[in-house]
């Protein structure tokens, strides 16, 4: 390895500080905004720093509205995403994980067939699945809810589930494939000369040794399913079944809710999946080049 | 291999791929299929509830084609794309060639917080945005003062090209990670004998940094380009959580349209349809486009 100068050290320094900055900075206003009242924040517009720090925010959206607290005891207009929270959060649990196993398990089926059964209509598949994940969302919105309101699956958890596996489906078989080819083909035939049939090889051997590759998968596609907006928004518009992103978007329309609330909720919305990446980066990262290079 | 008594591997394949075909064809290819039915029917509220749609042929794509706001909304489409993945590739490239020298210890931590802003769900990242450039109490504002760089707040939703700069900057915030981290990986396959050849043979790290790195880059660039521009082209969530379109139909753009036909009133499903048909076959061709001229040697399949 050749050394570094020391203004080439100085400028790689300067540089990762940039890239830091690019990478976190915007997250700041969520947090301080969270941590402020309305009141303080109003006081000083021309302030960084909050002048008072509280949790009053976070307690009032965890508990869905009920427990107000000194700060938001005479305030007489509360937006409905607030009282829906503790709901959504729990839909969108369901959601996501329903669609996570739903969506590995026919696509762990599929790779193994694209990776290990080379018959020609499987490479077929691999190519469908290529296409499949460039369609654009837009383009189903529509016909899948003229779809969804003549069978009935609107306003359903069941309907979100179905729309967002197929949609993230061929994405997930895209991510599985490579995992499932880079082990020798020579350890699935020892298993099968020692008496187990394809099936049991699959899940006896292939299955097992591609944990890696299905927890990248999983972890990708539950991310996704969380950060779902316009499946939900169109399929789902009853309170009951709203997810997370349909209470953030509902903000949207909301003239009255401010903004310290809002980042509360917003920021309350992005820590799962922000707690899972850097948890499981490891597999984040390696199931995104996965799905992105090798087919 | 096979063994007596066993399916055959083709109908054994098309035993396991049973689930994924079903569901792919129930969810991808038979609504595509009715978008291009509904785009020649008119299909409203009233229609909805009759369950009857009149044929009405090539009406709704008339009635697209003439509409000037459809247009104004291609055209800010255009300048989205465009903007976003130029950002995405550049951006993507110098974060990914600084956390890749890890002769400083500070790339590492660079390289853990890579992820963060990807993590972000998308209506979370614009309503953030919508809080960051807000006129009164954003933080934008707030950090400018306080370098001097601004006397007066500025209103950036309330102006069109701020607006639409803004919209830019939290989805190449949002975006931009998925590029680093696959530039980055590319850059871990090149093996370091070939910089060291290089120095060997007199070459400055600013040229090998030209004529070596970013030329084997390139099938990758090129994959990211293609990805990224068929994202970008159907852009939502960010406008829906920024502007909503405005100010007045300032940032619209073509998933905003559709979605504003089909699912606002006066509710026009047809209409929406069409245009999400045109907006289909433009990415489709975007895509074509990108494969034919950048990405000749396919390594994908």
């Amino acid at each position: 390895m050749i050394g570094l100068s020391r203004p080439r050290r100085l400028m790689l320094w300067a540089l990762n500080l940039v890239s830091i900055a690019f990478l976190i900075l915007p997250l700041v206003p969520v947090v301080l905004g969270s941590l402020q009242s309305e009141k303080s924040m109003q006081k000083d517009v021309r302030a960084l720093l909050p002048s008072e720090v509280t949790l009053a925010n976070f307690k009032l959206v965890l508990s869905g509205g009920r427990s107000k607290g000194p700060i938001f005891e005479q305030v007489t207009y509360l937006p409905k995403s607030v009282e829906q929270f503790p709901t959504a959060f729990g839909n969108s649990l369901i959601v996501a994980l329903a669609v996570t196993f739903t969506t590995l398990a026919a696509a762990s089926l599929s790779a193994y067939t694209v990776a290990r059964l080379r018959t020609p209509w499987t490479q077929a598949l691999l190519q469908l699945s290529l296409v499949s994940r460039m369609v654009p969302l837009v383009v189903l919105m529509v016909p899948l809810y003229v779809l969804f309101r003549s069978y009935g699956l609107l306003n359903s958890l069941t309907g979100v589930i179905v729309a967002e596996v197929g949609l993230l489906l061929p994405y997930a078989i895209l991510i599985l494939v490579p995992y499932f080819a880079a082990f020798p083909a020579e350890l699935e035939d020892a298993a099968r000369i020692d008496g187990c049939t394809r099936w049991q090889a699959l899940l006896r051997i292939i299955l097992p040794l591609s944990t890696p590759g299905l927890a990248a998968g999983g972890v990708i596609v539950f991310i996704l399913s969380w950060h779902e907006l316009l499946i939900p928004l169109i399929v789902a518009s009853r309170p009951e079944v709203m997810t997370v992103p349909v209470i953030l978007a509902g903000l949207v329309s909301d003239y009255f809710v401010f903004f310290t609330l809002m980042m509360a909720i917003c920021l309350l919305g992005l820590l799962p999946t922000l707690v899972l990446v850097l948890a499981l980066q490891r597999y984040v990262v390696r199931g995104l080049v996965a799905g992105a290079l090798k087919g | 291999m096979r063994r007596a008594g066993e399916a055959p591997a083709g109908r054994l394949a098309l035993i396991l791929n049973l689930p994924t075909l079903v569901a792919l064809a129930c969810v991808l290819a038979y609504p595509i299929a009715f978008a291009g039915y509904l785009s020649f029917h008119e299909v409203s509220i009233r229609q909805l509830r009759s369950g009857e749609f009149p044929f009405v042929g090539l009406a709704n794509f008339a009635r697209l084609f003439q509409d000037e706001v459809f247009w104004l909304s291609l055209r800010h489409t255009l300048v989205f794309v465009a903007a976003t993945v130029t950002l995405e590739v550049v951006i993507g490239l110098a974060v990914a060639l600084t956390i890749s020298d890890e002769r400083v210890w500070i790339a590492r931590v660079t390289r853990v917080l890579i992820l963060i802003p990807w993590a972000v769900p998308p209506v979370v990242n614009g309503l953030l945005w919508s809080f960051i450039a807000n006129a009164q109490y954003g933080y934008l504002n707030r950090a400018l003062h306080k370098l001097g760089l601004i006397t007066d707040y500025v209103n950036w939703l309330g102006d069109p090209r701020l607006a639409m700069a803004v919209v830019i900057a939290a989805y190449v915030w949002r975006t931009t990670p998925f590029n680093i981290l696959l530039y980055h990986a590319a850059l871990q396959g090149i093996p370091p004998e070939v910089y060291e050849a290089a120095a060997v043979d007199g070459a400055s790290p600013w040229q090998s940094l030209w004529r070596l790195t970013l030329p084997l880059l390139r099938p990758i660039v090129a994959v990211t380009l293609i990805l990224r521009t068929t994202f970008s082209f159907t852009v939502f969530d960010e406008i829906l959580a920024i502007t909503q379109g405005g100010p007045g139909n300032d940032t619209w753009v073509a998933a905003w349209y559709t979605y504003r036909t089909a699912f606002q009133p006066p509710f026009n499903i047809g209409l929406g349809a069409a245009s999400a048909w045109v907006l289909a076959v433009l990415t489709g061709l975007a895509a074509l486009a990108y494969v034919r001229l950048v990405y000749r040697r396919l390594e994908y399949a």
